[in-house]
């Protein structure tokens, strides 16, 4: 298996614990534990009432297809290979978006509403990288 | 959060010269070289002399070096000791922003004139644009997201999706601004038509996008010089007033499932209209930031020129050519001029407010619109410039 020669996470700013998780095969969210709130992207402070203490806690990990675009020219070279490919915003049950890709599926099989859920690639052998997949009907 | 918006700078602060540079593909220029040019240019303009300025704004080029400290090195350059100086770094609307900034220093006192500055080598200095998008913390080129298309793309497609808006109503906006550039000798893209058909044939980028769908990559400065009202009245051109303006911010990309229709832009030109007292219908020319096709689609619905969902149809009526109901780009704007991140847009509104655009001057114009938007879409502000 050659080397994975895109983009990986950074754990920097308090993301470990969300990409520790992914390793996992868990997708979770940080829950405020004053308000509730739960925001995304991950952040030192709640966005609703600005408080620190936060638990993290799962998601369902599923959502529907909010917008969608695919490459067809790479803009970084690790990608050149999968052009065309998409990216997507997903929203997710909870209310919040997350960019992503939708896996299994060629660009004119994605529908705006759509239903998908999230699954994980193992990318290397320290990460995983959150993706999409159509909900079977 | 809906507040009155203010009324107090209204016409307080003018535009008094403008100066760009040529634009496209310059060998051997520099960021802050180009900058310098086109403030010798506005001061020539303005017909004052470089001592009269005591303020500096500038935005840092993307092949700028100084970072934030852009404002320091860039007045050491001119020679110039300002009382008041700052830089900003909003991408597309930075321009707009520097010159409220500006016209709010002059108010309160701490400066009289000030030179708003912007240069790049962008073409020339190897500026790909394919920067991941999101941002450091979580970088969104982890699923292969990078370049300024992906944001407008993604928006472009939902639309699309929710109203039907197509890829040839895109083309049309593609195909009036390059009209317009015909009539623009300074134009990257002058002396080269395109129709509908280049348009639909030229190779996809980030679908929706086409090619001709995204703005040039352009080597060029611009300068603008602001001054108060009142010391405009005794310089050289009858000068160009900024009767409103407004700034707005959508923040938070992922928790507002509304980021990708840019609702900040509604509030910009709502406090705009409302501090110029006047509506969309007072509009006689506009000049709206046009990174993308599908930008200007956004500008229409928020400013209440059509209804939302209905700028597909509005611009492939030909509601924004030369002798229309809302002639816009008359430069020929990002897409057919030069990129300059929106700085070319004011220079062309002084332009067609002084009555002085030439061939492209639309008749009479004495209101025109100028917008910026920049970084993750979620930057804008827009200026009302009168007589
Ligand atoms: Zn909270």
């Amino acid at each position: 298996m050659s080397a994975y020669e895109k983009l990986l996470p950074d754990t920097l700013d308090g993301s470990k614990p969300f990409w520790d998780a992914c390793r996992r095969h868990e997708l979770t969210i940080q829950e405020c534990l004053e308000c509730g709130h739960r925001r995304w992207p991950i952040g030192p402070a709640c966005t609703h009432c600005l408080s620190t203490d936060f638990s993290w806690v799962g998601v369902a990990g599923t959502g529907e297809v909010w917008s969608w675009i695919t490459y067809h020219q790479a803009f970084n070279s690790a990608w050149a290979a999968d052009v065309p490919y998409n990216v997507a915003l997903i929203r997710m049950d909870e209310g919040h978006t997350m960019i992503s890709n939708i896996v299994g599926v060629t660009p004119d099989e994605i529908r705006i509403g759509q239903r998908v859920e999230v699954l994980f690639e193992d990318v290397t052998d320290e990460a995983s990288v959150p993706k999409f997949r159509p909900v079977k009907p | 959060m809906n507040q009155t918006p203010s009324t107090n700078l209204r016409g307080r602060g003018a535009i008094v010269g403008v100066g760009r540079t040529a634009m496209g593909n310059l060998q051997g220029s520099t960021a802050l070289g180009l900058g310098l040019e086109a403030l010798r240019l506005a001061i020539e303009d303005a017909g004052i002399s470089k001592d009269e300025i005591d303020g500096i704004l500038t935005h840092p080029g993307t092949t700028s070096r100084e970072g934030a400290n852009h404002y320091l090195r860039f007045s050491e350059a001119a020679g110039i000791d300002p009382r008041y100086a700052a830089s900003k770094s909003m991408g597309g609307s930075t321009a707009g922003a520097l010159v409220q900034e500006a016209i709010m220093a002059i108010d309160a006192g701490l400066a009289t004139t000030v030179a708003c500055v912007f240069g790049d080598a962008a073409r020339t200095g190897g500026q790909k644009f394919n920067s991941p998008s999101g941002d450091p913390g979580l970088s969104w080129g982890i699923w292969g997201m990078f370049g300024p298309q992906a944001n407008s793309a993604m928006g472009a497609r939902r639309h699309m999706a929710q109203y039907g808006t197509t890829s040839e109503q895109l083309g049309a906006v593609s195909v009036t601004f390059r009209e317009h550039a015909q009539n623009n000798p300074d134009a990257v893209m002058y002396g080269k038509t395109i129709t509908l058909e280049d348009h639909q044939k030229s190779r996809m980028v980030v679908e929706p996008f086409h090619l001709l769908d995204c703005c040039l990559i352009s080597d060029g400065g611009v300068a603008i010089i602001v001054t108060s009202a009142e010391r405009a009245k005794d310089l050289k051109h009858p000068p160009v007033l900024v009767a409103g303006m407004g700034q707005g911010y959508t923040a938070r990309k992922n928790e507002r499932e509304d980021w990708w229709y840019l609702p900040h832009q509604k509030n910009v030109l709502e406090s705009a209209f409302a501090m110029a007292g006047v509506g969309p219908e007072d509009i006689d020319v506009a000049q709206f930031y046009d990174n993308f096709t599908f930008s200007v689609l956004l500008w229409l619905e928020h400013g209440g020129f059509c209804q939302p969902g209905e700028s597909g149809p509005f611009v492939a009526e030909g509601n924004l050519k030369m002798g229309s109901r809302l002639p816009s780009n008359t430069h020929g704007g990002s897409l057919s001029d030069a990129y300059m991140q929106g700085w070319t847009h004011i220079v062309e509104g002084v332009r067609q407010v002084r009555g002085e655009a030439g061939d492209r001057q639309v008749p009479g114009a004495e209101t025109c619109l100028t917008t910026g938007r920049g970084m993750a879409l979620n930057t804008a502000n827009a200026l009302v410039l009168t007589r």
